[in-house]
Formats: structure tokens, C-alpha cells, sequence
């Protein structure tokens, strides 16, 4: 590893071959970023409508870019479930009563009891 | 078997004797030996010998059947005889092994638990111990039996209050255990004195054939059968005859305690089938009524009473030794049924109770040998700090308990078979109580070993890793792992113990019957 | 008699696991562990290559009591997993380097050993063996994950112990009803015993309600723990079922069910490494139900999902162990903005969410398709859209969740260095892996040429790769439109539970309040017994009681006047005989 010699860990801390990466922090880049899957989102329907699928389920000759609509619907519903789930399965951490950090020779978490 | 090759002739034939001239010689030999390496070496080199002379010996028999051995050339009646059976074969396997094991985990062990000035001669009441037994157990002649019953009963006293080293409290067990023991001893030799009144014989075979043909004998041979009933019943702490047997289990050495919980009760146990079956007969009245409703009532009640008495012990070696209490119980509800099936079960798990409690015992004594303890209260946290000690003590646990694939399943469920088989529903409940009583008792160390912290000490550290030494390990290791082998018949070792149980369940009851 | 082509290679892997486990621990045999924890894969390996001539090779049998064994067979199934457990030991060895732990090394040698032998192995009594010793070398690396794995390495295991006993059951059973045959080939759910060793293998590779021990332990292990844990106990599973089970109709719904649920519980978990164990539970839910549906086309699918599954899942435990080795911590509410400090990692984590959820060129891809296609072509439509709808939810918690909250997201601020140069080497090989069994110029067709059957599946059809990006994309799409309208939860710390709830929770109250009630019912029968003692007499008391006359010492009368007592009733029995 011929970088870490040459790393300067004091200012910014950034990783050298990280440098020309960082405008992927940027806040406008990351509003525009949508547009990538939308475009190839599109595209692809409509490669998709151009060469259909070679064995389709029986429903899906009608629908155009049907991947993508499940694709879509699917992420979408399993996102919506993600709250109500976790009203209903989230408990604090200290729920069970087993104390103890995630592996001790690194770990940089505080015991929870000093949380709260 | 490759190891018969090896096996000169003349050991075979003379083996019976062997095995218990040569420790009663060597104990002179040892009492005065310099130090506690020499002592223990040689007492060492005896029981290995013994062991392969009775293994050798029990292997010859397997091929040649009944094996009589005349005493100095003088045939039976008149002269003492030795014999080796199907019945007492694997019994003097037993004793051996158990005495080569418990040796094993005695280097380490005295030098704790015995002062150094009493070592070697603790190791030549340890080899007269074992001469004891095996002569009890080898000979053919009744009053013999009482000879070397009397000849380890003593030994036995002296290696108990040996224990003084460790708990002063090994004295007064030693004399209470030496105040029954005689009383036990005494009403043995009265029964056989009634006998030798009855048949004017003591070659225990020629007993046999005297009382078939005198149809079970006059009303001396009945007081005889009491008296050698309740002696023995003494010797093998039989409920409520029981009560020298938690506190010499207790504060003996721990060696001592695995050695006695392990074979002196089962030699005691053996005596007992030999004079029920072989001696007597079940088929006359007052024998069969005495198994049906003494035996089989005092061991199901010994049963219950034992293991709640061990649920409720304070002291881990005394709720194992009430647990022993208990699990006398089984052996004897087997021979009470008297069916080849429940006397195969009993004499099962005589067997396996051998192996397990030995390992239980070692895995206690480990554990005061590292941190001290005795009591129930003080084995928390011993999961994380002494690992392999507890979990040879789970294993041999899990076994007591009657776990599946373990050797305390095989025999409990040979047992339940055997009383259901006879239309005994109630003994079988009670089997099933018990061992969830076991669980309970056995249970309550392994929760508060694995699953509470480890104690802190006195100055503010948290108890660390304290092994208990290798030579310890090994041992109860031996057993842990006999008794899994057993369970899972891996290497075909349940088939072995079965096999050898069932030759001398047919053995009694063919002759018996 | 010592022939080298009839010993299981795994065995060697095994002993050397055991010589780094006896020698001493000094930092100069520390080099001893490390080459022998890349030597012994490679040396395994070599046999395999040895051993293995395209047909099935039997060896290494021997006889106990009648029982035949057969220790050592490798055709074209179990070849697979040889090779694959070998890859994976050395992955893990190298990324484990910087390991000073001699636990580890040897725990992590015997416990790949134990796989590699497993799925070698022609009987199921070594089966049983190496099953249980899989459970028992590895639990080591989850003690190894400090103070708070204690616990869950118990119930680790206590589970895999009883499904060992389990499986061992089942084997007897169905040895029994065969003539004491105990060789290891199609059991089929028919077959006695056949449901105990579903139910054994189902508990190893996380049967929906059987699972919760993976998303328990593993996120406890170390660091290296954690990756060499992901490798081997479920896909020794898997192996297993793929050969007892091949064809189980019920199996298609239970890989379906299994695909799914880890989806929603993966979505709230907060823990990155609990994420992955969802996912790979996800992930094995696809292998399942391609040994439900049992044509050649999905077993081929299985076994090509296996082999890259292994590479990629590592790939993403690994990246994730780099960004705990050097941050502390794995929990997506504590992390973020990471690329910036650990570009290399970032780039290897995104290869293997895009490896897990089948972007065209990478590894899930050539694999995946061929069961979801085994499904459309068996017609069973409903898991069909199951699975799709699983994959969508790879891409979810793997695809996007993982990578994101890591290296991207939110700038947590921590600036920590690269990860050290034998993670990010076996990081770059498992991910240049991804890429090459991927590839569709001479790549996939090697990994092809692995499958037991022959395959003439064609991976990159345009109609294929087109519908597969309009799933990702899709999905992709969905993301960031949601964090636009900002509907995506945000990572919250918390424990989220799971079945284990059932006996982490509720089995414990249970067992307190009995505990409880016991303990009063022990006061109340001790006041019983003290009561009825009381009446029965004194003395009775003393004798009997655990503090009573026998522990101090001098022998009261009683005993002896129990002696005579007893006598006196067996006297009486053998009187009323007599008459």
C-alpha cells in the first residue's frame, strides 16, 4: 500500500484516491442523482417494450415495464411497512439485558447504560 | 481378542487368586515405602495389573463359562473356593478400573487432602481396600465374604477419616460409618452362622443345592435370609439403612469418595443378588415376598426420599450422596421385580451409576480442589472458570439425570421397560418422578454454574480461570465420555455393558428358576 | 494403509487447526498459525484436485460395529462445496491476518475443517460428526465477540447441538428401516425419519421460525468471527438438503416464506452486520426453494447461487468488519460519509451489494436467474413473483441500505484510515471473484462447467438483462424518490425482536416465575415438612433434616434401632410366608 505512507491523517482526514470522489458529497449532486435510475429506468421500459420477455408470466404482455412497475411497487410497500414495524418489533437496546460493547478490542460504542 | 495372546497361561488360571493376593501383599509393601510418589506407584502398578488380570480373567470366562478356582488344591465343599462368573466377572472389572481411575486423579488430589506423613500408608488402606472388595466379590465361600467384607469395611474407615486433612467433620463420619458398618458386618455373620446352622456348609454353591433340597429350609433359614438381608442392605446404604453413607461420602478424601461411591456399594449390591438368587431362590415364599414388597417398597421410597432430600442438600457432595441413595433405589426396585428384563436393568445400572457418579464426584472434587467448594451455594460462575471440570460435570449430570444418549438413559429406560412389561405403571411414574427430581437437583448446579457470574473476590478481582490440573481432567473425562460412548452405543459400548448385565440376569434367574 | 487419496481433505484442515491450537502462543509461532491458516485450504484444495476424477470417488471406509462408513466422497455435488469451502477458509485466512488471537486461528481451522469434511463425507453418522463439530469449533468466534456474545454463543450451541441430536435421530430412524444403512444420498420426506432430518437441516440453514439464531450470534461474533461464521454452518445446511432433499415440493414455499421475512426485519435493523445476517438468510431462502423445485435447471442454480453467494456475502461482512475494525462500530445510525476516509472498502462493499442484488456483470446475476427461471418454467408463478419480490427487497437492505448508511448518507464526520492491506486484499479478491464469475466472455462459463449438471442456460439475453435493470432501477428509483419526499425512516437505534423473542423473552419469564413459584412452593413444602416431621417425632427430624444429627457427628441410636426395625419387618414378611 504505497498511499498510506503519504496519508494526512491531521486536516481533513480524506483518503487520497478519495479526492476526486468528494464532489459525491456535494448536496446538489446528490438532489440530482435521481435522475440516473429514473433515465435508466425509462430506457430500459422501453428496450423492454422492444424486446419483450421470452417467457412472460401469463398478465404481463399487457403491462409495459412491468418489472420495473413490481420493482417500484414493491420497494415502495416494503419502505411503507419499515414504520409500523418498527412500532411494533423496536424495543430499546437495553431490551433484553445483555450488556457488553460489539467486539471489545475495537469497539468505540459507549455502554448503553451511560445513555440514558 | 489380541490382549488374550498376551495373557500368560498360568496368570489365567491362577488370575482369581491374583487379584487378591497381590494388592493384600503389596498393601504391606506400600505402608512402608518412603514419600507419596513411590507409595502411589506402586499401588498404581497393582491395580493396573489386577485390572488386566481381570479383564483377562472375565474374557477367559466369557469363552469357558464357570470358572472354579480351588484355594491352595483343596476342592469344594471343603476347601475355600474361588469362582468367576458371568455375575462377578464384570463386577471385578468394575472395581479395577474404577481403582486405576481414582488413583489416576489421587496424584494431584492427596496432595491436598491427605497430610504427607499419611500418604503412603493411605495408599496401602486404598490397596486393602481394593483387595477387600475384589475378595468379596471373587470368593465362593460365605463366610470368606464376611472376611473381606470386614477387611475393606475397616480399610474403608481408616481412608475416610483420612479426610480429617480436609474437613475435620471426616472423623465423626468415619466412626458413625464405622458404628453401622460393624453393626451391618455383625448382622451379616449372624445370618451366615444361621445358615452354616441350616446346611452345615459355607461353599455358598453347596448352600444352594442344601436349601433347593430342603424346599427353602426351616424357619433358621428364613431368620438367616433376614439377617443377611438387612446386613447387606446396611452395606449398601439401602433406604433407610443409609445414614453413615452422605457424611463418609462427604468429608472423605475425594478419591476415596469416587472409589466408594462407585464400587463398594455395588460389591455390597452384588453380594445381595448373589445370596437372593443364588444362595436362596426367589421361588421360595418368604425370598419372594421379601423382594416384592421390602426390596421393591423401601427402594421406591428410598427413591422419593432420597432425591427430595438431595433437592433440598446445602453441600454438593451430600446432595450427590443422597442422590446415590436414590439411585440404590433403582437397582434394587430392579432386582425386587425379578424378571430377567428388570434384574438385567438393575444390574445395568449398577453399572453405569458406577461411571456416572464416579465422574460427578471427581468433577466436585476438582472444584473444591481449585476454589474450595463444598457447598451448592458457591458454584456460580464455574462455567467460565473452570469450563472443562463443569462440563464433564453436565455431561455426567445430564447423564444422572437419564438424558437420551447417555448411559443413565440406557439403564432408567431398561428399568421402566421392565416394570411396565410386569404391569407395574406406578414404578414407572415413579422412575420418571425421580428423574425429574434429578433434574431439579442436578439442574439447580448447572444453572447457577453457567448462567451466574462468577464471584468477586476478596480483594475486588472478579474470579479468573483456575483449570483444575490435567491428571484430574482425565479422569473425569474417562467417565464423562464412557458414559455418552454407553449412550450412543459408539465402539458397540452399550452393547457390552448390556450384553455382560444380561449374561448375568440369565446367569441368576437360570439358575433361580 | 496410510493412503493419502483416502482420507477426507478436510481432516487436514482440522488437524492443522489443532497443531495452531497446541502450540504455544509466542509472536514468532503467530507466523506459524498465519502460514498454516493459508497453507491448509490450499493443501485441501490440491487433494480435491487430486482426488476427484469426474465421477464419484468413494473412500475412507471403515466398519464400527457393524456400522459401515464411508468418510470420503466427492462427486459432482460435494466437489463444489470442497472447492468453495477451501476458497472461502483462504479469503477468510487472509483477511484474518492481522488476528494476533490464537482462539481464533484454531477455531476458524478446525471449523472449516468441519465443513470441508462434512460435505465430504458419504454417510451420515461423519455427517453428524462434523455437523456437531462445525457447531462446536465455531462458537469460539462468537465468545470471542466479547462480554455480550456470552449468552447468544449458549443458545448458539444449544440450538446446533439439538439439531445435531436431531439429525442423528433421524439418521438412526431412517438407517433402521433401511438394514442399517447408513450411507447419505436422496431421503425424500416419504422415508422414515425423513422429517427430523428436514427439520435438523432446516434448523442449520434458518427455516422460517427455525432462524433466529443466525440474526442472534453472528452480529455478536468478532470482527473475523463474524466473516468465517457467514461461510460454512449454512451452507453445509444447504448442501445437505440439496442432496437428502432435492425435488421437496413443501421446501419451494418454505425458501419462498424464507426470502421474504428477512426483508421487512432487515429494513428496521439498525445493526449493519444483523442487516447482512437478514440478508443472508434472504439469500438462502432462493437456495431453498430451488431445491423445492428440484429440476436440473434450479439445482444448477443452486449450486452456482451457493458458490457466488459464499464470495459476495463475505464481500459485504468483510467490508462491513473493515469499517468496525477501524470505526467501532456497525450501527447505521452511528456511520456515514465513510468514502471519503475509506474509498477502497467503499468501492469493494459496492461491488458486493451489486454482486447480492444481480446487477448484469456481477456475480448473483448468472446465478439467481436460473432458479427464478425454473420456477417460471415449472409454472409456479406465485413463488415466481415471490422471489421477484424478495430480490427487490435484496436490493433494498443490501443493495442500497448497507452501502449507503456506510459510506454514504449522512457525513458522520469520523475520519479514520483505509482498512489494512490483508483485509483490502482478501476484499479485492473476492470482489475481482464477483466480477470474473460474472463476465460473460469465458467468466460465468467456468463457473458453469462447476454445476453438477450439464447447463446450457443463457445468462445475458437482452430481454433478460433489460428486465433486471428495470427492476433495479426501479427499485433505485423508488429510493431516492422516497428520500426526496423524505417517507424513508431514518436509522434509529434500537433492538428490534424476533422470534428468538419466544424463548429470550417470554421462555425466560416462564422459567422465572416457575423458578419463582418453585422457590416459594420449596419454603411452603418446608414448612410442610418441618410440621408433618414435627409430629412424626423429634428425632426423625434430626436424623433426616441436611443439618441434622448425622453431620454432627456421633452416631445417634437411631440407625441401629432402624437396623433392628427393618429386620423386624423382614422377619415378619418371611413368618407370614412361612404360614
Amino acid at each position: 500500500m504505497t498511499d498510506r505512507s503519504s496519508v494526512d491523517h491531521s486536516a481533513e482526514g480524506v483518503h487520497p484516491a478519495a479526492k476526486p470522489f468528494l464532489f459525491l458529497g456535494n448536496e446538489n449532486v446528490k438532489r440530482r442523482f435521481i435522475w440516473i435510475p429514473l433515465i435508466g429506468m425509462l430506457i430500459c421500459i422501453v428496450l423492454g417494450m422492444l424486446y419483450p420477455q421470452k417467457h412472460p408470466l401469463p398478465i404481463e404482455k399487457y403491462i409495459p415495464g412491468s418489472w420495473a412497475v413490481y420493482g417500484f411497487l414493491a420497494y415502495s410497500f416494503i419502505v411503507f411497512c419499515a414504520p409500523v414495524l418498527f412500532k411494533l418489533l423496536g424495543r430499546d437496546e437495553s431490551y433484553y439485558g445483555e450488556g457488553g460493547l460489539p467486539d471489545p478490542d475495537y469497539s468505540t460504542e459507549h455502554l448503553h447504560e451511560e445513555d440514558h | 481378542m489380541a490382549l488374550m495372546d498376551y495373557i500368560p497361561e498360568w496368570l489365567l488360571i491362577h488370575g482369581p487368586a491374583v487379584i487378591i493376593v497381590l494388592p493384600l501383599i503389596m498393601a504391606a509393601v506400600t505402608s512402608i515405602l518412603p514419600g507419596r510418589k513411590p507409595a502411589w506407584f506402586v499401588a498404581m502398578l497393582v491395580t493396573i495389573i489386577c485390572t488386566v488380570t481381570a479383564f483377562a480373567v472375565a474374557i477367559y470366562n466369557l469363552k469357558t463359562g464357570v470358572d472354579v478356582y480351588p484355594m491352595g488344591g483343596w476342592d469344594p465343599p471343603h476347601g475355600i473356593s474361588l469362582l468367576i462368573d458371568a455375575l462377578n466377572a464384570p463386577i471385578l472389572v468394575l472395581i479395577t478400573l474404577m481403582a486405576v481411575v481414582s488413583l489416576v486423579y489421587a496424584l494431584p488430589a492427596t496432595l491436598a487432602e491427605v497430610e504427607p506423613k499419611k500418604r503412603a500408608p493411605y495408599y496401602a488402606a486404598f490397596l486393602l481396600c481394593v483387595a477387600g472388595l475384589l475378595g468379596m466379590v471373587v470368593t465362593g465361600d460365605a463366610f470368606n465374604v464376611f472376611v473381606f467384607l470386614e477387611v475393606s469395611s475397616i480399610a474403608t474407615y481408616v481412608l475416610v477419616a483420612m479426610g480429617a486433612a480436609r474437613d475435620r467433620r471426616a472423623l465423626s463420619a468415619a466412626y458413625n460409618y464405622l458404628i453401622l458398618g460393624s453393626i451391618g458386618a455383625t448382622f451379616f455373620v449372624i445370618g451366615i452362622g444361621f445358615l452354616y446352622m441350616e446346611t452345615g456348609t459355607l461353599n455358598m454353591a453347596d448352600m444352594g443345592r442344601i436349601l433347593a433340597d430342603l424346599d427353602g429350609g426351616s424357619r433358621v433359614a428364613k431368620v438367616a435370609f433376614g439377617f443377611i438381608v438387612v446386613g447387606l442392605g446396611l452395606k449398601l446404604a439401602m433406604f433407610p439403612l443409609h445414614n453413615w453413607l452422605p457424611g463418609a461420602y462427604a468429608y472423605a478424601p475425594t478419591q476415596i469418595t469416587m472409589f466408594l461411591a462407585s464400587t463398594a456399594t455395588k460389591a455390597a449390591l452384588y453380594l445381595l443378588l448373589r445370596f437372593v438368587f443364588f444362595v436362596f431362590d426367589p421361588d421360595f415364599d418368604y425370598v419372594a415376598n421379601v423382594l416384592q414388597f421390602l426390596l421393591v417398597g423401601l427402594g421406591v421410597i428410598g427413591m422419593l426420599f432420597a432425591s427430595l432430600q438431595a433437592i433440598f442438600q446445602t453441600d454438593a457432595r451430600r446432595l450427590l450422596a443422597f442422590s446415590s441413595v436414590a439411585q440404590v433405589g433403582y437397582m434394587l426396585l430392579g432386582v425386587g421385580i425379578a424378571t430377567a428384563a428388570s434384574v438385567t436393568a438393575g444390574y445395568l445400572h449398577l453399572i453405569n451409576h458406577a461411571i456416572i457418579k464416579g465422574g460427578l464426584f471427581l468433577a466436585v472434587g476438582a472444584m473444591w480442589y481449585r476454589f474450595g467448594i463444598t457447598r451448592t451455594a458457591d458454584v456460580n460462575g464455574l462455567g467460565k472458570t473452570m469450563p472443562w471440570t463443569t462440563a464433564a460435570f453436565t455431561v455426567s449430570g445430564l447423564s444422572l439425570i437419564g438424558v437420551p444418549f447417555t448411559a443413565g438413559f440406557v439403564s432408567k429406560y431398561q428399568l421402566a421397560t421392565a416394570a411396565a412389561a410386569n404391569g407395574w405403571w406406578w414404578a414407572v411414574f415413579v422412575i420418571v418422578l425421580t428423574s425429574v427430581l434429578a433434574i431439579f437437583y442436578i439442574g439447580r448446579l448447572l444453572l447457577a454454574a453457567y448462567f451466574q457470574d462468577a464471584p468477586v473476590m476478596e480483594d475486588g478481582q472478579v474470579c479468573t480461570r483456575n483449570e483444575a490440573p490435567l491428571l484430574m481432567l482425565i479422569p473425569m473425562w474417562a467417565m464423562a465420555i464412557a458414559s455418552v460412548l454407553i449412550g450412543t452405543n459408539i465402539l458397540g459400548a452399550s452393547d457390552l455393558v448390556v450384553g455382560a448385565s444380561e449374561r448375568a440376569a440369565n446367569l441368576l434367574l437360570g439358575l433361580g428358576g | 494403509m496410510f493412503d493419502l487419496m483416502q482420507i477426507n481433505p478436510g481432516l487436514w484442515v482440522i488437524a492443522a487447526g489443532l497443531v495452531c491450537a497446541l502450540i504455544p502462543k509466542t509472536s514468532a509461532t503467530s507466523y506459524i498459525r498465519k502460514f498454516l491458516i493459508i497453507a491448509a485450504p490450499v493443501f485441501a484444495a490440491w487433494l480435491i484436485f487430486q482426488i476427484y476424477d469426474s465421477s464419484e470417488v468413494l473412500g475412507g471406509k471403515l466398519s464400527f460395529s457393524g456400522i459401515e462408513l464411508t468418510t470420503l466422497r466427492i462427486d459432482n455435488l460435494s466437489v463444489v462445496w470442497g472447492y468453495l469451502f477451501c476458497l472461502a477458509g483462504l479469503i477468510n485466512g487472509i483477511y484474518g491476518l492481522h488476528e494476533k488471537c490464537r482462539i481464533t486461528d484454531s477455531s476458524a481451522l478446525v471449523y472449516t475443517g468441519a465443513a470441508i469434511a462434512g460435505v465430504l463425507s458419504g454417510d451420515m453418522i461423519s455427517l453428524f460428526i462434523f455437523w456437531e463439530l462445525t457447531a462446536i469449533s465455531s462458537v469460539f468466534l462468537i465468545w470471542k465477540g466479547g462480554d455480550r456474545s456470552y449468552a447468544a454463543g449458549i443458545r448458539y450451541l444449544a440450538i446446533h447441538v439439538l439439531s445435531g441430536v436431531m439429525l442423528l435421530a433421524g439418521a438412526i430412524i431412517y438407517a433402521g428401516a433401511n438394514g442399517g444403512d447408513f450411507s447419505f444420498n436422496y431421503i425424500g420426506l416419504d422415508a422414515p425419519g425423513g422429517w427430523l432430518l428436514l427439520l435438523a437441516m432446516g434448523i442449520k440453514c434458518g427455516f422460517p421460525m427455525l432462524h433466529m439464531w443466525m440474526q442472534d450470534a453472528y452480529p455478536k461474533a468478532s470482527i473475523t468471527g463474524t466473516v468465517i461464521l457467514s461461510a460454512f454452518t449454512t451452507k453445509f445446511a444447504i448442501y445437505a438438503l440439496a442432496r437428502a432433499f432435492p425435488g421437496t415440493d413443501i421446501l419451494i414455499w418454505i425458501g419462498c416464506v424464507m426470502t421474504l421475512f428477512p426483508v421487512f426485519f432487515a429494513v428496521i435493523e439498525n445493526d449493519l452486520r444483523r442487516v447482512l445476517a437478514y440478508s443472508l438468510n434472504n439469500q438462502l431462502g432462493f437456495m431453498v426453494a430451488g431445491i423445492g423445485i428440484g429440476t436440473t435447471m434450479a439445482l444448477n442454480g443452486v449450486v452456482g447461487q451457493v458458490f457466488v453467494h459464499v464470495i459476495f456475502k463475505s464481500l459485504l461482512f468483510m467490508s462491513i468488519g473493515a469499517v468496525m475494525y477501524r470505526t467501532g462500530t456497525a450501527k447505521a445510525s452511528e456511520l456515514g460519509g465513510l468514502f471519503r476516509s475509506m474509498p477502497y472498502t467503499t468501492v469493494f462493499c459496492l461491488i458486493g451489494a451489486g454482486s447480492i442484488a444481480a446487477f448484469p456483470l456481477l456475480a448473483a446475476f448468472v446465478t439467481k436467474a436460473m432458479i427464478l427461471s425454473a420456477a417460471i418454467e415449472e409454472h409456479l408463478y406465485i413463488p415466481f413473483l415471490m422471489m421477484l419480490f424478495a430480490s427487490a427487497g435484496v436490493m433494498e437492505h443490501s443493495g442500497i441500505k448497507v452501502p449507503h448508511f456506510t459510506f454514504f448518507a449522512h457525513d458522520s464526520g469520523r475520519r479514520v484510515k483505509e482498512a489494512p492491506w490483508n483485509m483490502l486484499a482478501a476484499m479485492g479478491i473476492a470482489a475481482a471473484l464477483c466480477i470474473l464469475l460474472a463476465w460473460p466472455w469465458g467468466g460465468y462459463q467456468m463457473l458453469y462447467d462447476l454445476m453438477p449438471y450439464e447447463a446450457d442456460y443463457k445468462p445475458y439475453t437482452v430481454d433478460h438483462v433489460v428486465f433486471q435493470l428495470q427492476l433495479l432501477f426501479a427499485a433505485i428509483f423508488a429510493f431516492t424518490l422516497l428520500k426526496r419526499f423524505k417517507l424513508y425512516p431514518a436509522e434509529r437505534r434500537a433492538e428490534i425482536i424476533d422470534a428468538d423473542w419466544l424463548y429470550r423473552k417470554l421462555g425466560l419469564n416462564i422459567v422465572t416465575w416457575i423458578s419463582a413459584m418453585w422457590t416459594r412452593l420449596g419454603a411452603h413444602t418446608n414448612r410442610l415438612r418441618r410440621s408433618t416431621t414435627d409430629a412424626l417425632g423429634r428425632k426423625l427430624y434430626q436424623a433426616f433434616s441436611p443439618a441434622g444429627t448425622m453431620s454432627e457427628g456421633t452416631p445417634s441410636g437411631l440407625p441401629a434401632v432402624l437396623t433392628a426395625g427393618v429386620l423386624v419387618i423382614v422377619l415378619a414378611i418371611a413368618y407370614m410366608a412361612g404360614t
